[in-house]
This record gives structure tokens, sequence and C-alpha cells, in this order.
């Protein structure tokens, strides 16, 4: 019977596609290389326009998601008989108001304060939005000095890790037996863990290991510490910037990581520094970038070469894919083009460095580009002398030959003045002093038996580096091993107390952001459960074995100590003419003090020279590429589901990684996206299934790191596979990439999740892309403006038309808004399985689209959400108005109509419509719950949802300016979206008020609306994309000749 | 043509059954099918507000002090009742009720009386600043010993007064839900 059922649908379904007109598609952009290629089964896929047909759910998966629906029906007949039986009456509401009124406290109004979070890498001037005392979300600091607003998709996602259930609750004991084979955890309490420490302190030989401090006053706290107990403090973070600190000392002799100024810079020359997505401080270079971007009469230029296809790679002008053993060529090259070729600067006649550049002549051959570009790049550097910028870094540059290329790159920016203008070295990052070297310094001393007591605080090195350290051996040697970890992970399984720290929103802390620029971390909730901060903690040994400086042991709480390190050691620098409780006030009012410290050049070392040692580039074989990814970076939030939700931002992939391999290598080794691969490097093995990269160099194999966690919470536990295996020790140095890779194709396919095929827009003008040149020279006639008509009557706006301009020249896809509008809207995270299918529930996405050859693809990202349409073609197919225009230009989405036809999904030709296909919310587990918006209905099963525009966020402002007497001003509303963006690429306003930042916008020769000649009259305009790479394109149509009117 | 007729028919009879079974199971407190007008649920402390407002004739945004500020209108913290009872009428036990809960930081819980459903959003600010009384919404609440629900609060019942022209205000649907 269900066979039958099963054929006539399909039968059904084909006859329906045969009625459909058939669609051109477009040569020029493409998502994915199935698309490129024309797949049978691709195109298949791409006319049934879902991933997941519901005339062909699959009834036979009963053990997994066909029981939902049968569950269902069962359900719903219980519901509806009970119903029946008895009148409801609704449950009582109890209203529990406060005891004492806090002052600050207005139901229903949320408090906004100034904070800091940091992620490991890069501190975040924020915005804490808190409700009832609730932290609901963080906010770019749009006023502060350098991070401007900005935010990230992690840091966005860091209200999840306040609220995740797995967290520990309390101290807790390991009863080790005397092997330490097994882990039996109790529970203890701070008084017993604190004397038992503290004793063991005085016996001496006691280390600290910590992550990235970038706290002042938690230094001070650690340098402090170390003296009382003559303790050494080591650094270690997963993405340690070893090759970054070891060039600077060579070169410049100061061990440090300098600050970048991308906002100075015109010309701007990545050797695998991911800047705009993971490497140092993203944020704020992703916010510096865009700022060169804007005018286009002086427009950066930026040119990646690029061994992982990088988010930066995909935002360059000009990007050469390359291996890792071709990274020093490009500097080379371009030294060898500027002091031998053409005899600049003054390190012309240095013997030293022509015979380390003789024999990079050739240069440009071996990286497969033509020495015409090569030499323009290396021109282009010079002619902006002062105003350019080279960088290289990054795990893909941490290589056996990285301090060459670093050494050369600093030359490169000495030989360009570029020290002391865009770099800036002479005071550095102070926060990033992880380091892999040192690591293995404390392995080597814990394994001889001088560490008697090990503290560690957010530091994975279990987890985050390879097994051959020794850390895990070695740590078993450790008289006695106490963790700060908040969850029971990698590393915190072998330790005696586990003393779980206070989560970020908790604490007091403070950071410095830049050099000379200071922030505080304000708590925003009691601590949720029996937590301490790791610096009290510190304190409190201290104070018990009575050994210390004064100012250590002088304090209660790490509070009074970061007020009074502030009093004595940042007030007197920045608080002229104030009072101190005056400029405390101040500092976190709005959310900084100080200034950048700027310095000028430093000097060249020019015996550095002699570290510059040639590479020897494999012609056979692959090169292993490791690359921390913009969602999960090093791993450490590894329980948070939006992120692995995340689509990468290149490839589209979620809940996975995997092993990117070019087009050319996988014809060579007859592999597809989900073939089966094991990568062999040295004795260490892992098997990954395959993803084919267009763009990427032929002899590389990269793999992200990141995923693997075992330990560490249920969500990201087993969810791809822990690269930081394959990484090497070789001389006492921790090496990632370059290493050579044996693979071999195994038998089996493996599925990935990707979010890209079911998001095809054909053959339309969807993304406008122009050269410089181009753009210049026809800037009125970029776009093909449709002739269109209408049939409806048209709305009336007489107040307010709310509509948003989207610059795809600003986007940078990293997509931060897409879980920020996740963290406002109350957005479930769906896992894999129903990716798969195609049921992701964001809001917003950012599309993806590959242009060029696929063997040096190019790349342009696209955000989108719902256009608001004011033809809306959803509106007229909903059978129960569930989804209506309203007479400010919003299509509102009302749930309690909405019966769950899905014709507006199927009528919305953006796909922008999400389907609750389960009851998602009631998966939430407590106290994950307190995460919700409150001013965001939380959908139940049956209901359509999209992108609101934030209409909360508009009747808010609307009640903020009635309040005030006042009309509401341009830029009063701001969506989730708009505030995460670091690039300022969205703008949310006001249609009707011609003077409004939209509309200017609206007005720019640039903007168009996507599917224009639908004429579904979106509100939403995008603005083209321009690349400055000093080229006309060659085909002079930008735009392709889909079918319209 | 036929199946239809049947179909309808068929629903239609299940609707009087189950209006019937409403009604014969009796719903006494509800005049209208899920609505509330009337409800007079106990409260702990029998605050009554005919004394307070109306005898008292103490301001309502006396103890509802955030409701000019805020979407809802907030139940009076435990401190606020205490500025007076600190002196009035101490010798009742309900004050002394209320007098050991504050002493201790405990809350009162008072049992809710006007239900919105969550889709539904009012925001009391909104129309206290557009010159909507409170007895509008509320009834007579000073001349109540025990609070109950005057309006049906359905979504007719709001729907009536936005739409009188005078009255400007808005019929969007995300009005009232988001």
């Amino acid at each position: 019977m269900s066979d039958m059922n099963h054929h006539h649908t399909d039968q059904e379904l084909e006859f329906k596609k045969s009625l459909r007109p058939q669609t051109s598609r477009d040569e020029k952009y493409w998502q994915s290389l199935e698309e490129y290629s024309k797949d049978p089964e691709f195109m298949k896929l791409a006319q049934t326009e879902f991933m997941s047909s519901p005339l062909s759910e699959d009834s036979k998966d009963e053990s997994e998601g066909g029981w939902a629906r049968r569950e269902f029906l069962k359900l719903m007949g219980a519901s509806l008989a009970m119903a029946t039986a008895s009148c409801v009456r609704r449950p009582v509401q109890k209203i529990v108001p406060y005891s004492k009124q806090p002052e600050e406290v207005t139901l229903g109004v949320p408090n906004y304060y100034t904070s800091t979070y940091f992620d490991g890498s890069e501190a975040l001037g924020v915005l804490i939005k808190t409700r009832e005392g609730r932290p609901l979300k963080l906010e770019g600091h749009s006023d502060h000095i350098i991070t401007q607003g900005g935010t990230s998709a992690r840091s966005q996602a860091a209200i999840l890790s306040l609220y995740d259930p797995e967290r520990l609750k309390g101290p807790r004991k390991n009863l080790f037996n005397e092997k330490r084979t097994n882990k039996d955890m109790v529970d203890t309490t701070w008084d017993k863990a604190d004397a038992a420490i503290s004793e063991q302190l005085k016996k001496g030989g006691v280390a600290i290991l910590t992550g990235a401090l970038a706290s002042p006053a938690t230094r001070s706290v650690v340098g402090e510490f170390c003296q009382a107990f003559k303790a050494d403090h080591y650094s270690w973070e997963a993405l340690a910037h070893d090759d970054v600190r070891a060039g600077q000392k060579a070169a410049y002799g100061e061990d440090l990581v300098p600050v970048y100024h991308f906002d100075r810079a015109k010309m701007i020359v990545s050797i695998d520094a991911d800047f705009l997505g993971t490497w140092l401080t993203p944020v704020t270079f992703t916010k510096q970038f865009s700022k060169t971007r804007k005018d286009f009469s002086k427009m950066s230029r930026l040119v990646v070469f690029d061994s992982n296809y990088s988010l930066t790679g995909a935002n360059a002008d000009i990007r050469v894919r390359i291996k890792p053993s071709l990274q020093l060529d490009a500097v080379m090259g371009l030294l060898h083009e500027l002091v031998v070729v053409q005899g600049k600067s003054s390190y012309a006649g240095n013997t030293q460095l022509k015979s380390n550049l003789a024999s990079f002549a050739s240069s440009a051959k071996k990286l497969g580009m033509e020495p015409e570009l090569l030499k323009r790049i290396a021109n282009d550097l010079w002619e902006n002398r002062g105003q350019s910028l080279v960088v290289a870094g990054g795990l893909a540059a941490s290589t056996a030959h990285s301090l060459s290329l670093q050494v050369a790159v600093n030359l490169l920016n000495s030989i360009l003045e570029n020290d002391g203008k865009t770099v800036e070295g002479t005071h550095g990052l102070a926060a990033l002093k992880g380091s892999n070297e040192g690591l293995l310094e404390l392995v080597k001393k814990m394994n001889k038996g001088e560490v008697k007591t090990l503290i560690i605080h957010r530091s994975n090195p279990i987890y985050g580096l390879t097994e051959k350290s020794g850390f895990a051996e070695a740590l078993k040697k450790v008289e006695m091993v106490v963790c700060t970890s908040d969850r029971m992970d990698e590393v915190s399984q072998y330790a005696h107390y586990i003393l779980p720290d206070n989560h970020a929103l908790e604490t007091w802390s403070d950071a410095e952001i830049a050099p000379g620029v200071y922030s505080l971390q304000q708590p925003t909730l009691r601590s949720m459960y029996d937590t301490r901060s790791v610096q009290l903690g510190l304190m409190t040994w201290a104070f018990l074995a009575k050994q210390g400086p004064q100012r250590l042991l002088a304090y209660e709480t790490f509070y009074d100590y970061l007020r009074n390190f502030w009093k004595e050691e940042i007030f007197p620098k920045y608080g002229k003419g104030l009072s101190f409780d005056a400029f405390w006030d101040k500092a976190l009012q709005e959310g900084y003090v100080g200034e950048e410290k700027n310095a000028g050049a430093r000097g060249f070392k020019a015996e550095s020279l002699t570290q510059i040692k040639n590479v020897k580039s494999l012609d056979e074989g692959y090169e292993l590429v490791l690359y921390p990814t913009v969602q999960l970076g090093d791993g450490s939030q590894s329980n948070i589901a939006w992120l692995f939700e995340l689509p990468d931002p290149i490839t589209k992939i979620t809940w996975d990684n995997y092993v990117s391999v070019s087009l050319a290598t996988a014809q060579k080794l007859n592999v597809k996206d989900g073939s089966l691969m094991k990568l062999e490097v040295g004795e260490d093995s892992l098997e990954l299934p395959v993803h084919v990269q267009p763009g990427l160099h032929d002899g590389v194999l990269a793999v992200a790191v990141g995923y693997g966690r075992m330990m560490g919470g249920e969500v990201g536990k087993g969810v791809g596979k822990n690269a930081y295996q394959l990484a090497q020790v070789v001389n006492g140095k921790v090496i990632h990439s370059g290493l050579p890779v044996k693979a071999t194709v195994l038998k089996g396919t493996y599925k990935l999740a990707q979010t890209q095929q079911h998001h095809s827009m054909e053959g339309r003008q969807i993304i406008v892309e122009a050269t410089l040149k181009d753009y210049e020279k026809k800037k009125e006639h970029l776009i093909h403006r449709h002739h269109t008509w209408n049939i409806w009557s048209g709305h009336q706006y007489n107040g307010n038309k709310w509509g948003m301009a989207i610059d795809l020249n600003s986007c940078t896809g990293c997509s931060a808004c897409m879980v920020a509008c996740q963290s406002e809207n109350n957005i479930p995270a769906v896992g894999k399985k129903y990716v798969m299918q195609g049921r992701e529930m964001h809001w917003i996405r950012v599309d993806r689209y590959f242009t060029g050859s696929p063997e040096n693809a190019e790349t342009v990202f696209q955000p989108v959400m719902c256009q608001h349409c004011d033809n809306a073609p959803c509106e007229t197919v909903c059978p129960v108005l569930a989804t209506v225009h309203t007479d400010d230009g919003l299509n509102a989405m009302v749930y309690n109509r909405c019966v769950g036809t899905r014709y507006c999904a199927n009528n919305c030709p953006y796909k922008v419509r999400r389907f609750n296909w389960f009851n998602y919310a009631k998966l939430i587990e407590k106290p994950m719950h307190m995460a919700l918006n409150p001013d965001v209905t939380v959908r139940v099963r049956g209901v359509m949802e999209k992108c609101t525009f934030c209409v909360h966020r508009i009747s808010q402002a609307k009640d903020k300016a009635r309040q005030e007497d006042r009309k509401l001003r341009d830029g009063d509303i701001k969506t989730a979206c708009q505030t995460a963006c670091p690039t300022d690429a969205i703008v949310f306003g006001d249609m009707n008020d011609p003077e409004s930042k939209l509309s200017k916008r609206f007005k720019d020769e640039r903007a168009y609306a996507l599917l224009e000649e639908w004429h579904a009259a979106p509100a939403v305009r995008y603005m083209a994309k321009i690349r400055n790479n000093g080229q006309e394109s060659k085909s002079a149509e930008t735009h392709n000749k889909g079918e319209h009117a | 043509m036929q199946r239809r007729y049947f179909f309808s028919l068929f629903v239609g009879l299940v609707v009087t059954g189950l209006m019937s079974l409403v009604s014969l199971t009796g719903c006494k407190f509800q005049p209208g099918f899920g609505y509330n007008q009337g409800h007079a649920p106990e409260q702990p402390i029998p605050f009554d507000h005919s004394l307070h407002a109306g005898k008292q004739n103490i301001q309502c945004q006396y103890c509802h002090n955030q409701v000019e500020r805020s979407k809802h209108s907030n139940i009076p913290a435990l401190s606020t009742c205490m500025n007076c009872h600190m002196q009035v009428k101490t010798d009742s036990p309900h004050i002394q009720k209320m007098r050991e809960a504050y002493d201790k930081g405990e809350s009162i819980e008072w049992v809710r009386v006007h239900m919105l459903p969550d889709h539904a959003r009012f925001n009391h600010a909104a129309h206290l600043k557009k010159g909507v009384n409170c007895q509008t919404c509320h009834g007579p609440v000073e001349t109540m010993t025990k609070v109950y629900q005057y309006s049906d609060l359905s979504m007719g019942w709001c729907i009536n007064c936005h739409r009188q022209p005078e009255n400007k205000a808005p019929l969007n649907c995300t009005t009232c839900h988001y």
C-alpha cells in the first residue's frame, strides 16, 4: 500500500517538474563544482528546488526521522481528545515581584553594560544586553575606539556557553589511584581544596599554564603569584604565534606580536595570514580593512597568496593559490623584483641579501603566476611605501621554514618603510604570548620531575597539541594538577582538582585591547553556580600560604584587586583631572580608556638575513595545510550548536571537517565530495571525507582544526576529526603545515551537510560585480535595469517604509550576522541530518558564489534574508492570511495564524522562509532557555518563520521615541545583523526619509534589487561588489543573459 | 462534489458536538470560549484595591511605578508595600505575613489575573502615553475589593479601539504579534 503510494507521488513529482519552465543557468557564477560541470545528478537536484520534497518524505527511515511524523499525529490526536473532554482553564500563573526593588531594573526594558569579550586571541569591546538581570546578547560597542562595534560569529555565540547545561556546578576532586588510571570525580568544597592546594604550593616546583591573557590585572596576579611561589608562567594557545614572534625577534630584537594597522594600508599583501577570518585580531582588522574599501577614489588593494581557501583569500582583489613551500617564494620573489631587478631601496647593494635572493629569480614561474603580475604587485608595494603592508602567519604558515618567511616579510616591510606606520612593533599585543616552544619546555620540566604543582587555566594542550608533544604523559608525573576548566574536558580529566572558573559574563576583569587602550569587563549576572574566578583562587592560595607581595594578599576579592590595580597602573596615565572614582565610572560608561600608542620605525637587523634558508618544494606529492575556521576557531567553544551549524563561509559545509582537495587532485585521485581519504603524516594518520575545493593549489591537502573534540560537551563530541594530531614536533618546534602527506583513497562515502546547493538562484542578475576600472568607466551602466510593470495596485506607505541596503563590496562573508540573528531571534540549530535535508533555520544566510575558472576561482558573498517585497509573492498564496503586508512596508509573519501549508515558502523567489518541522524549542535544555530573547516569540512546530527586519527592535525604538516626545531618528533602529557586522555592510532605515543613510544608498548607482525583473519590489538593495585588481574584465558584459523581460 | 458535501456536513456535526459538550460540562467562569472575563482568583494576601486606590486615593502609578516606562505594568515589590506598612496597620496578620517575608528577603507569589497568550504583546507605556486610562481596560479597579478581569481581552476587543479613526492606532499584525 505504502509502496504504491510512494510510486504514485514520485510520478506526480515528475509530472509537475515537466510542467515547469526550463531555466537557463548562469555561466559566470556557479555555486559548486557539480553545478559547474553540470553533473546530471546535480541538475536534477537543482530542478527540484527543495532538498527535501514533502512528496517524497522517506517513510522507511523509521528509526530516526520517520517516527517524528507518526508521533506527531498521535500526540495531536491525544491533545484534541483532551481538549474536548473538559473545558480548559489556562494554567495558574504566579507573579513573583522583587522583595526589594533593584533600582536599575525596569521590567521589560533591557539594560546595556559595556564590557569586553576575549576569545583567546582578540578582545572585543562589547555591550551586553541584559533583561531583568540576565544577559541575553552581546552587541558590538560602536563607540569603542578599537573594535568600533564589530563582532565575530564566535563572540556572538558566547552567550550560549554561559547557559551551557554541561558547565561544572562546583569544585570537583579526582580520586586518583597511584597510577592515575581511574577517574573518580567527587564533589569537594572550596575550603578543602584551598587548604590542600596551599599546603602543596609550599613544597615549591610550581608552574602555571594559561591561555593568552588579555587582562593586565590578571597578568599582574599571575606575575605576583609566580613571585610568591617562585613559579614559572607558561602561556599556550592552540593557535600560538611562535612564528611571528620568532621573526620579530630575529629581525628587530623584540619577542612580540606587533600591531598591524590595515586602515593605513593602501596595498596589502598577505601570505596565508587570514587576517579577516582567524588571524590575531580579525574583527579589528576587518573593521580597518573595510574602511579602506569604501571610497573608490582611494580604494586599497589586497593581494593574497593562499595555501588554503581562506576568508581573506575570498576577499582578495588578486588571489594566488600556493602551497606552503611556496610561501617564501612569494615574498622573496617580490624582494627580488624590487631589490635586484629594479635596484630599489638601500638594500640594493647588500651582498648577503643578493645571495639570498639569487635563487628566487624565477619565483613567478614557480608560483604559477604571470611574471608581469608579480612585477605589478611589487611596483604597487613600492609606490605605496609607507602605506603598504605585508603580513604572513597563521597555522598554514606554521611550517619548518616559518622563520625564513617571517624574516623576509619583516625585511620587505622595512624596505617599504611600513615599519612604524602600518606595522607597530614597539609595543606589541601583550596578550598574545602563547607559545608552543614554551609548552614543550614545560613538558621537559615535568618529565624531569621539577614540576610538583601545575595550575592550568584556559589551556587545553591535550586536545590542541599533537600527542607527540608528550604533554599527557608528562602530566602524570606532576604531584598535583589543578585545573580551572568550566567543564570536564580533555585536560581537566587528568587534574586532581577541578576548580571551575567564572564565565566571562560573571566576573570582573579587564583587557588591554591594543597597546595603550584598556577596557573593563563587567559581570552581568552573579555566578550561576558555585564557581570562583581563577584570579581570586591564586590570591586565596597565596593568602593561605602567607607568601607573596603585599598587593596579592591584601584584597578579599578580585574586584578590589582590579580597582587597586587600575588606580596604581592605569589611572595615573589616563586619569588626568579626574578623581579615581570618576575615572573608573568613565571607563565603565565609555567602555575604554586611553588611546593607541604610536612609535617610530625600528632598525632591521641585517644579520637576520642569514636566517633565510631556501625551501625545497616537492614536485610530486602533497603538502598538508592545517587551518582554523571562522566558525570554530581553535575549537575551544566545543558545545555551541550555533557554531557547528554555521556553514563555513567558503565551503558552506556544516557539522564536519574534511580534507579539501583541488579539482585536478580530485580528478587524479578519482575522488569527489564525500569520498573517504586517509591522510598519513609521519606516523600519524586521519581518515576524512573529501571536499573538492575550487581555487586550491594542486599540491595541497587542507584540513580544518577545531573539530574532533572527544570531551567538552555533547554537542561537539565526535563531530569531525581532530586535525591537531597531524601536526609534528620537529627540533623543539611544532609544525602544522607544509608537511609531506600521503593520501590514500578509501572505500565508502560519507555525507557532508552542505547548505549551498539548495540555494541556487538560477541564471539571473544576482550578484553584480565589476573591477574598479570597469566601474569607473561605466558607472550608471553597471547594472542592467529591467523594464518592469505592475499588476498590483500597490501599497500606500504614508509613515515609515522600512528597507535595508547591503554593500556587497564591504561584506567579507564573516557570518557574524548569521549568529547574531540566531541569538536575537531564538533560532534553533537543527543538526546535521536536517541540514542535509535543507531544513536549517537561519533567517539570514550568506550565499557564496564562485566566479572565474574553477582552478583559480574568485569568490563573492551575498547575505540574503527576507526581502520584504512590496508585491510579496508569499502574501498572495497564504490561505489564512498569516503573512500580510504592513503599512510600514514589512512583510509580517503572524505565527498564530500560520497553519503550515508552506505555500509561501514555495512561492518565495528568494528561498528565505523557514519551516518548523519539529518542536525545536522543546529540545532546549535548561538553563539554555535563559538565552532566549523574551521580545521574540518562540515558534512551535508547524509554523513558518523568516526574517522580520527585527520588528521588535522597530517597536522598541518607536516606544522610546514616543516616551521622549520626539520623532524617530535615522539610526535609532539597528537590526541585529547590522550591529554585529564588522564592516558596516548592512544599513537599515526609512525609505520615506530622503535624508536617511538608507535612502542615499538606494540612490547609489551600485544599488540593485535581487531579481528585479520579477518585480516583487523588494525593500532590500544590494550594492555591487568592486574588485580592485587593476584590470578591466575581459568580457565587458558584467551581467548575464538570463531570462528576463 | 458529493464528497465535499459530506465532508462539510461531518465537520459541521463535529463542531456542533464540541460546542454542546462545552456548554454541558459548564464553564461558569468563562463567558466566552477561551476568554477569562470576570476571572478573579484568590490571592495569597487579600489586597483591597477599593481601600487603597478608592478610599485612600493612592495613585495607580504609586505602586505600579514602571508602567509609564515599560510595556509591562509591574506588580510592586514588597519594599513598596512596606513603605507604608512599616507603620500602618502593623497588627494585621496579613501585614505581619508580608513583614516576615520582607525580613527574610522573600517575595509574595501573587496569582496572575490578566493573562495574554504568549504571542500577543501589549505595551502599557505606549497606551498611557496616548492618554488611555487604566480604567478603560481594567475597569473600576478603585471599587474592586478583589481584582477581577474586567474586559475580555480578546483580539476583537483590542481591534475595536484600534479601528476608531480618532485613536490613530496601528492595525498591523506586527503591532501585537512578532
